[in-house]
Parts: C-alpha cells; sequence; structure tokens
C-alpha cells in the first residue's frame, strides 16, 4: 500500500525488496536483499531527496503500559504533528524476540524515507537492529540500551544513540535526599535489577553523594529489582531492622520509592524522606504533597520526539549525517532533578516545537558518552 | 537444637545427619508412619532456618519482625492455595500474573479511584474475582474440550489477563482512595493485618475444600491416577474445570490484596507469582507430578520462603549474594524433605 505514490527510485527499491522477501524466506538472503536495495537507494537518501511528506515515522517502546514509554510515545505523535505526519506506535512487551520481528518487518517494507526512534529491549538487541537498519538505509536513533564497544561512528544509518548518566542522577537524588535529612542521619538504598548499567551507575552516583555528605550513613543496601511490590516488602523488612534510625530511603526508580512510601504509610511513619528517578506521574503527586522529597525526569516526551526530528532532518536533507560532530553521535541528555519547587513544571510534560528544529537537535547535550 | 548433634557428628554429612536424626525414631513403625514423615520434612526445615535465623540476628527474632513476616507471605499464600489444587491434580498453571494483574486493574478502577467515578467498595472486589475466576474458567475449558496441555491454556489466558489489564490500564495508572481496600493493608487485627487474616481464611477454606468436598477429594485422585477414577464411572472433565475456576478466584482475590497493598492498580500486579508459588508448593511437599500435598503442605512452603527472604535481609546477607544464597537454601530444604520419601522408596523398590 505504500508503494503506489512513491517516486520512482524508491519504487524500484520497493519492488526489488519486496521479491527478495517473497522469493527467500532465509533471514541471510534477505538482508542480501536489503543490502542491495540501500546500494541502490543511496544516491537518494545522501543527497537527503526524501520529499517531507513521504517521510514515515516510526516509534518503538516496551509498553504503553508504562506511563514513561507512553509519554515517550506521545511526544513522538507531538513531533510528527508538527511536520503534518503520523507516527507508528510499536510497542514489544519487553521482548526481546517480538522487538527483533517488528524492526524486520519494517526493514522489509519501503525503508526508503523510514525513520525510527527505538528503545531496545537490553544492550544485546541494539546491534542487529543497527546492521538491519544500516543494510536497508533506514535512519536509526536508539536511546538508553547500547554495547559501549559498538561505535555510532562506524555506520551511515545509525545517526545518534541517546543515554542519560545515571551516576549524575543518582547522585542529584543522593544530593537532595542528603539535603533533606539535614545533612546526617541513617539511609538505606533500594537498588534496580543489579547487572543492568542504570542499577550500576545511579548506585555509584549514590556512593559519591556519600562521599561528599560524610555524615550520611548508608545503613544497607537491598535489590527491589525496580518493582513497586518487591520495594513494599523490602522496606517493610528494613524498617523492622533498622528503626527509628531510618531518616531517608533511597530508591533506583520511583516506582521502588513509590512502593517504599507505601510500606512507610503502612508502618505509620511520616519522618522519612522518599527519592527516586523517572518522574512517573504518581512520584510527581506525591512531590506535590510532600511525601517525597525528589525524583529526576529524562523528559520522556522529549525523548519520543528528538529521536524521529533527527532523523526527519537528516532524511528530509536539512541536515547530513557528516555534519553531525562525532560527539553527538552518542551522547548524555540532559535530566532535571525534580523537587517541590519545580515539581509544577513537570506534571504535565509538553514539548516545545523550538526543541526539535533541526538547527537546534543537540541543545540538550551534556557531552559525549565515552 | 539440631545444630549441637550436627557439630558433634562432624561436617563431612551435614545434610546427611539432619535428616537421620529425624528418621531413626521413627524407623520401626515405618510402614504404617511413611506418610506422616514426609509430610515432617518441609515443617522441620521451617522451624530449623527460623531458628538459625534467630540466632543469627537479634532483629530478625522480635515479634514485630515476625508479624513482618506473616503479612509478607500473606499474597502469595492466597495464590498458593489456588495452585495447589491445579498441582494436585498433575496440571500446571501459570496464569496467575495475568490474572492478577486483570483483576488489580479491575477493582482498582471499580472502587473510589482516581480515574472515574466508581465507588462500589466490596461489590468491585467480587465483581474482580469472578473477572478472575471466569478467566480461570477458560483455561480449565481450553484443557478438557480443546485437549491442550494445562501449561499452554494457562500461558495464554495469563497473557489474556495481561492484554485486558493493559486495555483498561489506557496509560494512567489507577490510584485507589477507597478507604475501605486501603484499610486492609494498614488497619491490623490482633496484631496482623486485615490482608493476613483474609490469607489465613483462604488456607483454611481452602483446606476445608481439600479435605471435605467432593471437589478436593478428586483433584487428588486426578492427580492420582485420572484413569481409575474415569474408568469407575466419574466424569473428570467438570472437576477440571473447577479446579481451574477457583483457582483463578484466589489469584483474583491476590490481586485485589497486592492493590490494596500498593495503593494502586497495577499491570504487573501479579510479576512472578507463578514461579514463586509453583516454588512455594513444591518446597512444601506437594508434587509436581500430582496426587500428593495440599494446602497445609504449601502453606508451610509459602512460610519457608517468606522467612528466607526476610531473614537474609536481616541477616545482612549482600544483595548481591541473596539470590545465589536463596536458590541453595531452597534446593536443600527440598533435599532435606524428601530425604524420608527416597529411603522408603529405595526400601520398596
Amino acid at each position: 500500500m505504500k508503494f503506489t505514490s512513491r517516486h520512482s527510485a524508491a519504487r524500484h527499491s520497493a519492488a526489488r525488496n519486496t521479491a527478495a522477501v517473497i522469493g527467500v524466506a532465509l533471514a541471510a538472503a534477505t538482508l542480501t536483499g536489503c543490502t542491495e536495495t540501500a546500494a541502490g537507494g543511496d544516491d537518494a537518501a545522501a543527497a537527503g531527496a526524501c520529499e517531507p511528506a513521504d517521510v514515515t515515522l516510526v516509534g518503538q517502546v516496551r509498553t504503553e503500559s508504562n506511563p514513561y514509554e507512553a509519554s515517550w510515545l506521545d511526544g513522538g505523535d507531538a513531533f510528527a504533528e508538527q511536520v503534518g505526519l503520523t507516527q507508528e506506535r510499536l510497542t514489544y512487551d519487553s521482548d526481546s524476540t517480538r522487538q527483533q520481528e517488528q524492526i524486520s518487518q519494517l526493514l522489509a517494507g519501503d525503508t526508503e524515507c523510514l525513520v525510527m526512534n527505538i528503545l531496545p529491549n537490553g544492550d544485546s538487541d541494539t546491534p542487529p537492529i543497527v546492521e538491519g537498519a544500516e543494510a536497508a538505509g533506514a535512519y536509526l536513533v536508539t536511546q538508553w540500551n547500547k554495547p559501549a564497544d559498538l561505535d555510532v561512528t562506524d555506520y551511515d544509518s545509525w545517526l545518534s544513540h541517546i543515554t542519560y548518566d545515571g551516576v549524575e542522577s543518582g547522585k542529584q537524588i543522593g544530593d537532595a535526599l542528603a539535603e533533606a535529612i539535614g545533612g546526617s542521619g541513617g539511609v538505606v538504598a533500594l537498588q534496580g535489577v543489579l547487572d543492568t548499567a542504570a542499577a550500576k551507575d545511579r548506585f555509584v552516583g549514590l556512593e559519591e553523594s556519600l562521599a561528599a555528605n560524610p555524615d550520611v550513613e548508608l545503613l544497607d543496601d537491598q535489590t527491589a529489582n525496580f518493582s513497586r511490590a518487591e520495594a513494599l516488602e523490602v522496606t517493610k523488612t528494613l524498617l523492622t531492622k533498622h528503626g527509628e534510625d531510618i531518616k531517608g530511603i533511597w530508591a533506583a526508580n520511583d516506582d521502588m520509592a513509590l512502593g517504599a512510601l507505601e510500606a512507610l504509610q503502612q508502618a505509620g511513619r511520616d519522618d522519612v524522606a522518599v527519592v527516586g528517578i523517572d518522574a512517573v506521574p504518581d512520584a510527581l503527586t506525591a512531590i506535590q504533597d510532600g511525601t517525597m522529597t525528589a525524583t529526576v525526569s529524562s523528559d520522556g516526551p522529549w525523548q519520543g520526539g528528538i529521536g524521529l526530528a533527527i532523523g526527519y532532518c537528516v532524511a528530509t536533507g536539512e541536515l547530513a549525517v557528516e555534519d553531525i560532530a562525532d560527539e553527538d553521535r552518542a551522547w548524555f541528555a540532559e535530566q532535571f532533578l525534580i523537587e517541590q519547587d519545580n515539581v509544577a513544571d513537570f506534571v504535565s510534560p509538553e514539548t516545545s516545537e523550538a526543541d526539535f528544529a533541526c538547527d537546534s537537535l543537540f541543545s540538550r547535550s551534556q557531552g559525549s558518552m565515552s | 537444637m539440631t545444630s549441637p548433634t550436627e557439630a558433634g557428628r562432624g561436617a563431612g554429612r551435614a545434610t546427611g545427619t539432619e535428616a537421620d536424626g529425624d528418621v531413626v525414631p521413627a524407623q520401626r513403625p515405618r510402614p504404617r508412619r511413611g506418610v506422616s514423615l514426609r509430610d515432617a520434612g518441609p515443617p522441620i526445615a521451617l522451624v530449623v532456618i527460623f531458628g538459625v535465623f534467630a540466632v543469627l540476628s537479634p532483629d530478625f527474632r522480635t515479634v514485630s519482625n515476625v508479624q513482618n513476616v506473616l503479612d509478607a507471605a500473606a499474597v502469595l499464600a492466597v495464590v498458593t492455595c489456588g495452585i495447589s489444587f491445579v498441582l494436585m491434580m498433575g496440571s500446571i498453571d501459570l496464569s496467575s500474573p495475568g490474572i492478577m494483574g486483570a483483576s488489580a486493574i479491575t477493582v482498582a478502577l471499580l472502587v473510589a479511584n482516581n480515574r472515574n467515578d466508581n465507588d462500589l467498595g466490596v461489590l468491585g472486589v467480587v465483581v474482580a474475582v469472578l473477572l478472575a475466576a471466569g478467566l480461570g474458567c477458560l483455561s480449565g475449558l481450553a484443557l478438557v474440550v480443546l485437549k491442550v496441555p494445562s501449561f499452554m491454556t494457562t500461558l495464554g489466558i495469563s497473557a489474556v489477563g495481561l492484554g485486558v489489564a493493559t486495555l483498561m490500564f489506557a496509560g494512567v495508572q489507577p490510584n485507589v482512595s477507597d478507604t475501605m481496600l486501603q484499610g486492609w493493608a494498614v488497619e491490623r487485627f490482633l496484631g496482623l493485618a486485615y490482608l493476613t487474616w483474609i490469607a489465613l481464611a483462604c488456607v483454611l477454606v481452602g483446606w476445608l475444600v481439600q479435605r471435605y468436598s467432593r471437589l478436593g477429594r478428586y483433584a487428588f485422585a486426578i492427580g492420582g491416577a485420572e484413569e481409575v477414577l474415569a474408568l469407575s464411572g466419574v466424569k473428570v472433565a467438570p472437576y477440571k474445570v473447577a479446579v481451574f475456576t477457583m483457582a483463578g478466584a484466589f489469584y483474583g482475590l491476590a490481586g485485589v490484596m497486592v492493590t490494596s497493598q500498593l495503593g494502586a492498580g497495577l499491570v504487573q500486579a501479579g510479576r512472578g507469582y507463578d514461579f514463586s508459588a509453583i516454588t512455594a508448593a513444591v518446597v512444601g511437599g506437594t508434587l509436581l507430578i500430582g496426587g500428593r500435598g495440599g494446602i497445609l503442605h504449601s502453606t508451610v512452603g509459602v512460610l519457608l520462603v517468606t522467612v528466607l527472604t526476610n531473614g537474609l535481609v536481616q541477616v545482612g546477607v549482600s544483595p548481591y549474594w541473596q539470590g545465589g544464597v536463596q536458590g541453595l537454601i531452597v534446593v536443600a530444604a527440598v533435599a532435606a524433605a524428601v530425604i524420608p520419601q527416597r529411603r522408603r522408596n529405595q526400601v520398596t523398590k
């Protein structure tokens, strides 16, 4: 259905691509077919020959039942509307296999002016997505997860990888917690899934914050696997173990912070400061109410828009891949500490058109990843 | 009290000696007491593990921590009640994450909440449990009518439940403002949260059903020898459907309980409960091949698992070690529990 209104180069490649898919079911053979397509379509792509109306925008996240990821897709919709297009919303339920299937399906279609803003399920899911996009010549922006040794500058179609400095956010909320308990006292930490980079980095950030606040003592650190229910149980146990010594709870994400808040409420404690990361709606409400101290926002709607904006600008020729500085190919984006005094600004986050203008795409960069 | 014996006999046969200590006094009347011996393993393991933690950690042996352990066991106990009947039949049930998720979101949207104007109170809870029972019934029907193995039907129903939950979730977390439902997790009677009493009631109901109703007895018989039962003229299929329906109702109630604890309806309310409930049931002596164990066994298993989780934190085991240590202790506990049975089998073989 997408083949009808394309200019001739695109029609050629589409036809060839379809032939490849129909002709050979083997994945290897399909890949070869796509490579040819990319070679054929490269001239058009390099010149950024896509008409704005021909661009296909795709946003892919794990699940819409997570408010943060739902807001990401909403941000993508906002950008798409800004340029008069619609975004295709894809979710894969945290299932790596399903994510790869969806990507293969996309890449088997018309990839000439395809722009993808992808949240890979884990580090190891990124390489096949990148290889597939490169072979098909689709414009790709990834966020959060990529193996450290996979270098974006080795690729032409993989325009950029955006992530956040977990050490920084862990430290930001650690400092906010220390301030909230008056600079001294006992705190406990609820870690995320221990073998994820996010959990590790955020905890390193807490340790840096503790080093800077010598009177704050870490009484205990436990994992609650980023889960609200587990955090509830672990916090209850820690409350019986340390009792009144606990002045603050550092949680590696808001879900755990909310579980901890529930445990505190059930134990009748209202003298404990709680911090988290992610800025989910319930956490913002809790900060407004004063029951929670701080969280950090990565600005989900902006993430959903910016990935599409980078791809769109390159696809339409307003930005050339060669002109993207190396430090903007894999970068840390700005994150925002939210406390009671500025929470109102984040309750209904909106994207601004200026953020997605082709000449200010990288304005939120906090530096290159490596 | 087992520790001095162990120390006295030397380290080499640590696990073996512990079990021998249990076996020796009852060895003579073995033919008749085989069953009670087999049943004694898990409770003994529970007592030993409880004792070890109590010795190691002064924080563990406080009254408030024991309350905490019982409160923490409540949801798992209810899920395990449901799954025990299915396991007794020799089937397996992986539907709890989906059914619990669906029921959690349903109840959160039906009682007073921040998403709509509903305020059905207890009726909301009943509807959620009925919905869950309906989903469980579907698992059972797919099993007996379509002859799909329970492993697959329940996995499918779990996905259906999660799908229903995600649809109702619609991107905005329903937060519960209903004071009754919130009170269940906070209010206490005789030192235990209402939820813990609900769990105790479930265990009692489950035990009565297992012990005194035709449904419970047939569940056992189906797991033991389905063919015999069928040959003696019993229509097995309706009982199978009934067992899955009842299990679904238990999961639904568990989903409601999680919602009460968290003050919000989560799609992920039941995440991980399928395998922790199976673990608890098996640790307690309910066999996966069916026909053995029961509600009380499984409940002991639930307590064992919960005491472990709590104790490892209280004792101060590093979180990086906890997963592994917990696994090892569970395997050791199961091994210790089946030693009497293994001996008996060797004798009879």
